[in-house]
């Protein structure tokens, strides 16, 4: 090899300036201005969830306090009928929530993408109970759904004297009456997922399929919507949060009844520790649905993990 | 302006070494060029200098100033990048006197400075546009108007033409040879373009694998390449490599080439000592497509030229060439010829060989012998 | 009929059942709103004489008086929603100001001055967007206890700030990886530090997602319910709180038409905010879900 090893690094050579304490200072910056944030994240997400662990096997009532009960309230969260209730009905919504949402999102999604006319319009129309509290849905839909006073009744007095429409106040149906709402609140927003991955598509795939002879429907089912699945898990993530989550929507609708009939476990858990002062039960509870978002969660993060790797 | 030294420089992320030793002196005024391909470490290098990234282990230093350790800021430098990094929020004047208002240049010196770049550059019409109204090009010599402004000792340019069309980069080209010429600076700049890399150049340093592989001006790297990592990558087309064996004629090492059947032995004059100890043993024949020609009666009497006759596979015109494919030894050799002494496919075709600038490399290794 | 015309046929209805299903499903997302808005301008008399679904025969803005300041919300002196809608003001704009503040610089930070562990800590923090809050809320409840600002606005505004960062930062880091680090590498050749980089060159680039997230923390922060109604005590409570109140609370005859006009105002906000900036909630939505 014939690197050059030239003499004139012999010459005389003024060694380093030492860096200002400015200069150092400077060098710390980026970590320092990250430290409140790492504190948050240490202490307010994993630190607390730790605590929540730690709580559901304690004897904790109204006030924490640390006498270990072992996994006593988790034998006796799953003796309870109302979590057993919740857990069903949490079963129910979710997937009818979910399945639904997908459904009529990627439905709308698709008619929208027709080149329509007020295209815009349709889309802030189908999106904005979005931006509303739940609080909100679940005091409308209350009332419209109020036997007495909404749609039944209005239906009635069409001059349908036998119609009914009792699933608010009728114990065997008030999840589903949460599920229509959750539904009218969030699936403009699947539909928004999806049209955003619509227009995602390759255009030379599309004529490509065309000048092969393939029908409208058939790019659509054997081209467009395969190509949509990363869409459809991150919409499914999404939605799954939520309806783990699902407290207020609830509360505010049925307020966990008839009785226990729509209780859901976001209830329960609040219920429980906070006003039955129940915090160890409470808390179990908690870590039950911190398993079951973690239960989704990972497979989906690995599977978008390994993707990224074979890319 | 000043002389940039490098001294064992190593830098790795962890397990990854990306510089293994990287030893440089650059003379004042110097143009210095790195080339490489992508992932060989001349980025990286590039940004120790800067100091935008530590170096693990080794030494830089600016004038005879040890600078290993000084903040980017304090080294003056100035850096041209691939992408332009023009501040997108800022129009172009604000952009070119942008480091100097943080020196804390008095405003009438910075006013002076930007005319004078502008001028320099003749972006002064370009003054009060932003970036984003700006062609390729505009950009281009806006950022390269920037770097101007602080007259910083060193100017390092990392890849600065690869964004622009063919045209345009050849233009640059040669206004930053211009600009080099009348100003007279010390710049360190990276390509992969090897033809940027041989008309630029006082100094070509050729990395791979985080080592220089060679550190020479552009003829010398060109004619006497250190190995055939080097010989193979600059030049376009590529240099030819073929495998031949080493055999003794009447007193003279020769290399043995069949083409079309029959067996040539060529003498080698210019490296009859190195190759005489290679008797008996296979080598890599080196020889650039430009070497292997159509008949030039006058050349005749050259030492080391041959004639020999091969059928044509491929012919690809250049216009102002022809390439020729041919197989020797029974791989493929790109031959550069007239076109209008050009055959076509399936004919057979005299050419000239210049074994006089042929070079041999280890077969193993890789290395010139 | 020729085989052209029949396709320019079957096109045009074709056509015309499409945009008859768009309508039905305008509809059914716009009736809800319909209703309410309709509802809060009839006043009682009528709603007890008459229909679901029926124009108001005068327009009465009783209701909304009633719920803006003379209903009686369980037992606090104040009356109505106004105090609530207050409450909700105080908390939510220096929440929204502080964690999108917080969220820019992490997202700076993380996206150009990494460091060994960097990346470790943005996917820490990346599952804090998805942690039920269930499960930190007990905790969470001891801790503002702890640091005597339970019950208070105060608190109310450090406990969004906490669990908004995760999804602050998420969408500056989103945004800041698309901008060329070389243009962090030319301003500090410049000779430009941390801050001035941030203040000269990355906040004016930060436009469309501070609008993003300012609007996504806005909503978030103003429809939660579940930190108002378990950190609050009644003087600091948010009007989502409010309105689930007003609806429970009031005893005797449902006037529903209160109820609307209460729900009208806890909504009208974020609706405001999507009306004006619909683009930007749509962008803010798919970032937060596409990436987090």
């Amino acid at each position: 090899m014939s690197q050059t090893l030239t003499s004139s690094s012999q010459a005389v050579r003024t060694p380093a300036p030492a860096r200002s304490p400015a200069d150092r200072i400077a060098q710390w910056i980026p970590k320092l201005v990250l430290s409140p944030t790492l504190v948050i994240v240490v202490v307010f997400f994993y630190g607390f969830i730790f605590w929540t662990g730690l709580l559901s096997f304690t004897n904790s009532r109204m006030l924490p306090s640390y006498g270990l009960v072992g996994w006593d309230n988790y034998v006796r969260l799953f003796n309870n009928e109302r979590w057993l209730v919740a857990l069903g009905n949490l079963g129910i919504y979710a997937f009818l929530f979910i399945v639904i949402c997908l459904v009529l999102g990627l439905l709308l999604a698709i008619l929208l993408d027709q080149k329509i006319r007020a295209e815009g319009a349709l889309r802030t129309i189908y999106l904005y109970p979005m931006a509303l509290s739940f609080i909100v849905t679940g005091t409308v839909w209350k009332w419209m759904l109020n036997p007495q006073v909404g749609l039944e009744q209005f239906v009635q007095s069409l001059g349908w004297e036998s119609f009914q429409f009792d699933w608010l106040v009728n114990p065997d149906f008030s999840i589903y009456t949460v599920v229509i709402a959750a539904v009218w609140q969030s699936s403009g927003f699947v539909m928004a997922l999806f049209l955003a991955g619509l227009r995602g598509v390759d255009d030379s795939i599309i004529k490509a399929a065309q000048i092969d002879g393939a029908s409208r429907f058939t790019i659509y089912t054997r081209i467009i919507i395969p190509s949509l699945r990363p869409v459809f898990f991150s919409a499914f993530i999404m939605l799954a949060h939520i309806a783990i989550k699902s407290f207020d929507l609830a509360l505010a609708l049925t307020g966990g009844g008839p009785g226990i009939s729509s209780d859901l476990p976001a209830i329960f858990m609040y219920q429980l520790s906070f006003t039955r002062n129940q915090m160890g039960i409470g808390a179990a509870s908690a870590m039950i649905m911190l398993l079951t978002v973690i239960a989704i969660l990972v497979p989906y993060l690995y599977s978008e993990l390994r993707v990224k790797k074979h890319d | 302006m000043a002389s940039l030294n490098i001294e064992n420089v190593e830098k790795s992320f962890d397990q990854t070494h990306i510089l293994k030793g990287i030893n440089m002196d650059i003379r004042d005024g110097e143009f210095i060029i790195l080339v490489g391909p992508s992932g060989c470490g001349k980025s990286t290098l590039m940004n120790c200098i800067a100091g935008l990234e530590d170096v693990t282990s080794g030494s830089i230093s600016i004038a005879n100033q040890d600078i290993t350790s000084v903040l980017p800021k304090n080294r003056d430098i100035a850096m041209v990048f691939q992408s332009y990094a023009l501040y997108p929020n800022m129009n172009v004047r604000k952009n070119i006197s942008f480091g100097l208002e943080i020196r804390k240049l008095p405003k009438d010196v910075i006013a002076n400075e930007v005319d004078r770049v502008a001028k320099l550059l003749q972006i002064e019409h370009l003054l009060d546009r932003k970036p984003g109204q700006l062609s390729g090009g505009q950009r281009q010599r806006v950022a390269m108007g920037r770097a101007l402004a602080r007259q910083p000792k060193i100017y390092l340019f990392d890849e600065p033409l690869s964004n622009l069309d063919a045209k345009l980069r050849v233009e640059m080209r040669t206004e930053i040879k211009k600009l080099h010429q009348r100003l007279g600076t010390t710049i360190v700049y990276v390509t992969h373009d090897q033809i940027e890399a041989m008309t630029l150049a006082d100094r070509i340093a050729v990395m791979k694998d985080g080592h220089i592989q060679q550190f020479g001006s552009p003829q010398e790297v060109y004619d006497n390449p250190a190995n055939r990592f080097v010989a193979g990558f600059m030049g376009s087309p590529s240099m030819n490599f073929i495998e031949v064996l080493v055999v003794q004629k009447q007193d003279r090492a020769c290399i043995e080439l069949a083409i079309d059947g029959i067996t040539h032995y060529l003498p080698t004059p210019d490296q009859e000592q190195r190759v005489r100890q290679m008797v008996g043993q296979t080598v890599i024949l080196g020889i650039r497509p430009e070497q292997i020609t159509h008949v030039i009666p006058h050349y005749d009497d050259n030492p080391g030229i041959a004639r020999v006759d091969a059928t044509v596979e491929v012919i690809e015109p250049t216009g102002a060439d022809t390439l020729v494919l041919v197989r020797m030894n029974g791989q493929e050799v790109n031959c550069r010829v007239d076109p209008y002494e050009a055959r076509q496919p399936g004919q057979v075709m005299t050419l000239m060989l210049n074994m006089g600038k042929a070079v041999f490399f280890d077969v193993d290794s890789g290395e010139r012998i | 009929m020729t085989e052209h015309n029949q396709r320019r046929y079957s096109d045009i209805s074709g056509r015309a059942i499409l945009y008859a299903l768009l309508g039905i499903m305008a509809l059914y997302y716009l009736l809800p709103l319909a209703l309410m808005i309709v509802t809060s301008f009839r006043s009682m008399d009528e709603i007890r004489m008459g229909q679901l679904i029926d124009w108001p025969t005068q327009l009465s803005l009783d209701a909304w008086r009633i719920a803006w300041d003379q209903a009686q919300i369980g037992a606090r002196s104040e009356k109505g929603l106004r105090p609530y809608f207050i409450n909700s003001l105080l908390m939510t704009l220096p929440a929204v100001a502080i964690s999108t503040m917080i969220g820019a610089i992490n997202g700076y930070v993380l996206s150009f001055w990494r460091f060994k562990g960097s990346n470790l800590f943005f996917g820490l923090l990346l599952f804090g967007c998805f942690i039920p809050f269930q499960a930190i809320l007990l905790p969470h409840a001891t801790v503002l206890g702890k640091m005597g600002i339970s019950g208070s606005i105060v608190g109310l505004v450090f406990t969004h700030v906490i669990y908004g960062v995760a999804f602050t930062t998420l969408f500056f880091r989103n945004y800041y990886v698309t901008i060329p680090g070389e243009l962090v590498k030319a301003a500090q050749l410049d000779g430009a530090g941390f801050w001035r980089i941030f203040f000269r060159i990355m906040l004016p680039l930060s436009t469309p997602i501070l609008t993003v997230c300012v609007i996504w923390q806005f909503t978030q922060v103003w429809n939660d319910f579940l930190f108002g109604v378990t950190f609050s005590d009644p003087s600091s409570q948010p009007i989502t709180v409010g309105l689930n109140n007003l609806v429970n609370s009031s005893t005797g005859e449902r006037r529903y038409n209160v109820d609307m006009a209460g729900a009208i105002i806890a909504a009208l906000p974020t609706l405001l905010v999507y009306v004006i900036a619909g683009k930007y909630f749509v962008r803010g939505l798919t970032a937060g879900s596409v990436k987090g």
